[in-house]
Order: structure tokens, then sequence, then C-alpha cells
């Protein structure tokens, strides 16, 4: 701060050391505050064309962070859970004419799938065509979500100590929510269809019109890169590719909702913003996503036979 | 131990503002409560509640919801600067006072963040989400507010 330093006797050295320490601690703090800003700016643009490898320093925060979250969602789980119990209670009695007269449906709907499962088992015997690989399923709880405007992503319990490979697609009872895209080893992140940065192939069922399921952030992504076919209608069913390997194919995805103009938006079948407990769909794919150095490092191989399991819940 | 107050405050705050809720469209639109305890705590004890926590804190808020790193810390940062030189408008004088300069800044920081993640984007991004967050926010914060002060009362004294 001042330049007297300097202008002080030889005989106080250690009082000018001592001043001058404080002079550097005073100057540290002058400039702490522009470098931090500095430093959550640079941040920002480096992790913009990822160059900051970030990966395995958020896989740690995630793993750390993830008892203190687990904890946390209890209360909110069981406040649903007791609401959703008085809900039920209240509606017994119609809920139970309601699915008296679903069962009757169903009941046909089984003879028929029995029949199909049959035939097709027949048709496949007489195509000699190799078996779908198996897929195995693993129960997850969301622990966090994104809790902001801009991104759309949730936090599950669940991380590469249970089998969580990067790429696995995440679907809800209804439909596909999401896929993983970071691992840590208790915990895991999965990028919502509805992000700004998700893509997922899918196609039009009936046109078979192939297309690129993209998020916006909104809750209904669009078709975009569609393939040129006959016109999409309201109300098609949209399901995933399955090709190139990231998704299983003909997962449920939804409903075609809208179309404005070229652009059709989906309606995910999945409530998104509602889903308590995902489940990730292992099907023996995920090795072919562009894996990062943590993922590489740190194996998340099939091989070992304890991970193909649904170990949890 | 109450000294760390501000701090154990303010990351709770964070692991909250990041708690799923199963409210329809709730996690796009929730409150800002990160925002809240650092303008609060900047105001009554800044002392405790330095740069460096913010930077932390925000930095990790990023690195939870795997949003771009840098981008809170940085927003945390710059609350924190603006609210500092204007601190002695807001001590002592009624809540309203308190709640609009807090109105005023998270308006501002909605357009920022807006402004941040558009840029990021490279495109201009729907605004409405964040408009609903920004009222939200602002609605919350009286109760955050009490919440902290009672805390703060209590744990710490008159601050």
């Amino acid at each position: 701060m001042n330049s007297n330093s300097n202008m002080l006797e030889p005989g106080r050295k250690s009082a000018i050391f001592l001043q001058n320490g404080g002079e550097w601690r005073r100057q540290i703090k002058r400039i702490k505050f522009p470098l931090l800003v500095l430093a959550a700016a640079t941040m920002i643009t480096l992790g913009k064309s990822d160059q900051l490898g970030l990966e395995p320093l958020r896989s740690k925060v995630m793993d750390a962070a993830a008892p203190a979250l687990e904890m946390l969602s209890r209360p909110a789980i069981l406040l649903d859970a007791a609401i959703g119990r008085a809900r039920d209670l209240i509606a017994v009695y119609q809920d139970n004419v309601q699915l008296a007269a679903e069962n009757e449906r169903l009941l046909v709907w089984q003879q028929a799938a029995l029949r199909l499962a049959s035939e097709n088992a027949e048709l496949r015997d007489l195509l000699k065509l190799a078996p779908e690989p198996a897929i195995s399923y693993l129960t997850v709880r969301i622990i966090a979500n994104s809790g902001g405007a801009y991104v759309r992503s949730v936090m599950v319990d669940a991380g590469r100590r249970s089998g969580v490979v990067r790429g696995q697609a995440a679907i809800s009872g209804d439909g596909l929510v999401g896929r993983v895209t970071e691992v840590g080893d208790s915990a895991a992140r999965v990028l919502l269809i509805t992000d700004l940065n998700s893509r997922v192939p899918v196609i039009v069922e009936g046109s078979r019109r192939r297309a690129v399921l993209t998020g916006d952030n909104s809750e209904r992504p669009s078709l975009r890169n569609m393939e040129t076919g006959p016109a999409i209608r309201i109300g098609d069913r949209i399901v995933t590719l399955g090709q190139g390997g990231v998704f299983p194919p003909e997962l449920p995805v939804g409903i075609v909702a809208a179309l404005d103009g070229e652009v059709a938006r989906v309606e995910p079948y999945a409530a998104l913003s509602l889903v308590d407990y995902l489940r990730l769909v292992d099907y023996g794919h995920s090795d072919l996503l562009p894996g990062s150095l943590s993922l590489t490092a740190c194996g998340g191989k099939r091989s070992d036979p304890s991970l193909g399991q649904p170990v949890r819940r | 131990m109450a000294r760390l107050l501000p701090v154990a405050t303010t990351v709770f705050a964070m692991l909250l503002s990041i708690q799923p809720v199963p409210i329809p469209g709730y996690a796009a639109v929730t409150p800002a409560f990160t925002l809240m305890a650092a303008y609060h705590w900047t105001i009554y004890r800044p002392d405790l509640l330095p740069a460096l926590a913010l930077f932390v804190i925000g930095t990790l808020q990023d690195l939870l919801t795997g949003g771009p790193t840098g981008v809170t810390a940085l927003l945390l940062l710059l609350a924190y600067s603006i609210v500092l030189t204007h601190r002695r408008h807001f001590v002592n004088r009624p809540f309203a006072f308190v709640w609009g300069g807090f109105t005023l800044l998270s308006s501002g920081a909605m357009l920022f963040l807006w402004a941040l993640h558009s840029l990021l984007a490279a495109e201009f991004l729907d605004l409405r989400g964040t408009v609903f967050r920004g009222v939200l926010t602002v609605a919350a914060f009286p109760a955050a507010s009490f919440l902290l002060g009672r805390t703060q009362r209590a744990l710490m004294g008159e601050g």
C-alpha cells in the first residue's frame, strides 16, 4: 500500500520483514477477489470447449455429496408417499371398479401376447435369428436434480459399484427418461431427454421414419434431422432406434403431441418431473460410447459377472 | 462453531436447491436458495462468508448439477461484490429495504444467468423459465430471510 518501507533505518529489519509480510498479505487480499472472478470465468470458458478435464472431479464431488443428498431427499419422499397413500384411500372404491374393468381388458391382451410370443419364437426358430442380448435392469432412486432453468439432469444413488456404466439408458415405467452421462463410485448422473444437449436417435412407429429427438430444455423435445417419408401425424408413437448401440431398440419414448410447421414435438411417456425411481437398462452396448479418461481408468467392464446383475432392490 | 454458521447455511441452501421435489416442472424453477443465503450473510456477516467460500460453494453446485462449471461461482462472486458495496443501505433498515434490494439483485442475477447460458449455447434461450424462477426466488426470500435471521440470533447473538 505505502512505499515507506525503504525509508526505514537498517536497525528495524525485523519490523520491515513483519510489515512486508503484512503488506504481502494485504496485497493478496486485494487481488484475491479479482483472481477468484478470473478463475470462475476461466472455468466457464475452458469448460465450454471441454478442456478442463473436470470429469474425475465431478464424480468425486457426486460421490461425496451423495450421502447428504440421499438423507435430505428422504423427507420429501416420505411426504410424497404419505400424500399418495391418503389419495389412494380416498379413491379406493373408484380405483377398484376401474381396475376390475382394466383387468378384464388386460386378460384379453395377455392371451394375445402369449399367442404372439409363441408365434414369434417359432418364426425366430425358422429364421435362425440370433437371440437378442439379455437385458438387465437396475433400479435407482433420484437423489438430486439440476435445480435451475438451463440443465435437465438428475443424480441417482447408484454408481460404478452397482454396475452403472456411462451410456446406459434410464427408463421409468412409462418410457425413456434419459441416459447416464457421468458415473461415480456410488452416484451417477442421468441427462434427461429434455436437456438442451440431449440427442436420441429415434424412429416414428408406423412410418419407420428416422429422426433425432432433440432436447431444448422445454417439456417437449422436438424431432430433428428427419428422414423423408410419409407425413407425421399427431399421436404417432416414437421409439428408440437402437442403432449405433447407445440405446436398446424399441424403447417407448413418447408420442407426437404437436406439429408447429416442420417441427414435431414429442410428449414423453415418462412424466419426467414426477419420477422418483428410475431403471437403468443394461443392454451391453455401453462400451461403444466415447468414454472419458475416468471411465477407461476405472473399467466398468462387462466381464465381471457380478456387475451385470441388477444388484440393488 | 457459531462462526461457521454462514458457510454451513449457504452449503445447506446449495444442497436444498438441488433437492428433487415431486412437483411438475419444479426443477426448472427452483428458487435460488444459495443466492438468498449469500445475500443475507453478505449484508449481516460478510466477515464470516468470504469470497473464497462463495467460490467453492458455487463451483460445487455447478459440479453437482452438471451445469457449466463456474457459472454459479461467478454469479455468487458478482452478487457478493455488489451487495458488499451497498451494504450500508440494508443494515439496520426495515425488512422492505432488504427485500427490495434482493428483488433487484435476483432480477439482475436471473438476467445474468440467462445471458450467460444463451452465450454458452450460442442461441437465445427461452426466458420464461428464468422469469418464473426469479419470481419464485423473490417470493421465497422472506421465509428464507426469517429462518436465517432466527438461526443467526439463536446461535450468534445480534450480529
